[in-house]
């Protein structure tokens, strides 16, 4: 998978961070993501880094939407504001996958968001969504 | 969802209801493939999130302060917008609190549904419709129809079953017809009563 913006990539998985270190991330990616996502510390380091246009363990669009779901709920357990989730996920997952995947789900985002105020509603879409993505 | 639906002092959950509940959800998870858990969800009742194909199924969040016959009514609900296919091609069904949340672009989705499930309540369905005993039932339907007379049935009916039990006459009636048919009448009024939009004409 190629990256085509690394540098917004990179700051939007910082941003969703909340400030928490990379190893705590990773720890809580591969914690959320029930252990799929193929990516390694090192790569995850280089890509929030902007280090690398290229994240090689992700194959497939699906991992990328995990990954997508998996930071955006990050972003709700650090506390980060609501608003700077959707736009930063939304970059993110730009970042990573073209149309016509990412185009649906931002619809279906754009929709949903206004009708979620409270961030532990949030946080029960993205899980649920998360869920859905997860290989069965 | 129309905005009478939530009346939280509407609780009678009773056997029948929970066993209607039950029923219901898993219809959800064997036809439809509906995955339904419940979590604390402070602003709205109901979420139910697509995936882009139909192997994987769909998660159905429901708040967990919702009333059995509440659930029982938004099963329907969604049944009905599955029907009408408004969780293609991705979309999220959101079922709000009224007042909470803003669902007016949905609006005309939601009447749809919304006329889609009173017809498979009272209809001939026998997944998603009322119990069988009383769907059927002119004087019942016709005294849900309008709110005095609603919550005039509600209230006789529940004192009826506080009758039944206080008389201990449960086991002489338990398998009657006359006491299937007043248990099937309170979930029916039950779930009418906390969405009054099911008994309209």
């Amino acid at each position: 998978m190629r990256l085509s913006d690394a540098e917004r990539v990179s700051r939007a998985i910082q941003t969703l961070s909340g400030g928490a270190s990379l190893d705590v991330i990773v720890d809580r990616l591969y914690d959320l993501t029930a252990g799929t996502l193929e990516l390694d510390r090192a790569t995850l380091h280089r890509i929030a880094r902007g280090k690398t246009q290229v994240a090689r363990a992700i194959d497939s669009p699906e991992e990328c939407v995990r990954l997508y779901f998996a930071l955006m709920i990050l972003g709700c357990e650090q506390d980060v504001a609501t608003g700077t989730i959707v736009e930063e996920g939304r970059a993110m997952l730009a970042g990573f996958i073209g149309e016509p995947l990412a185009a649906l789900i931002f619809r279906d985002l754009e929709a949903t968001l206004p009708k979620l105020t409270d961030r532990l509603t949030l946080k029960e879409y993205l899980e649920e969504g998360l869920r859905l993505w997860l290989p069965r | 969802m129309a905005p009478e639906m939530i009346d939280p002092h509407a609780r009678a959950e009773s056997g029948t209801l929970r066993a209607e509940e039950a029923r219901l959800r898993a219809y959800l998870a064997d036809r439809l493939h509906i995955r339904t858990r419940f979590s604390p969800l402070p602003d709205v009742r109901a979420i139910l999130v697509s995936a882009p194909d139909d192997e994987r199924g769909l998660g159905l969040v429901v708040s967990n302060e919702t009333t059995v016959a509440e659930r029982i009514y938004l099963y329907v609900h969604l049944a009905a917008h599955i029907a009408l296919g408004h969780h293609r091609p991705l979309d999220t069904i959101v079922e709000g609190v009224p007042g909470l949340v803003r669902l007016e672009h949905d609006s005309h989705s939601h009447i749809e549904a919304e006329r889609l499930a009173r017809a498979m309540w009272w209809g001939e369905n026998e997944d998603l419709a009322a119990p069988r005993m009383v769907r059927g039932s002119a004087f019942l339907r016709t005294l849900l129809a309008s709110g005095p007379t609603r919550s005039a049935m509600r209230r006789v009916l529940l004192a009826m079953r506080a009758a039944y039990y206080d008389l201990r006459i449960e086991r002489a009636l338990a398998g009657s017809r006359v006491a299937r048919w007043l248990r099937d009448a309170l979930c029916v009024t039950a779930v009418v009563s906390v969405a009054p939009q099911l008994s309209e004409a």
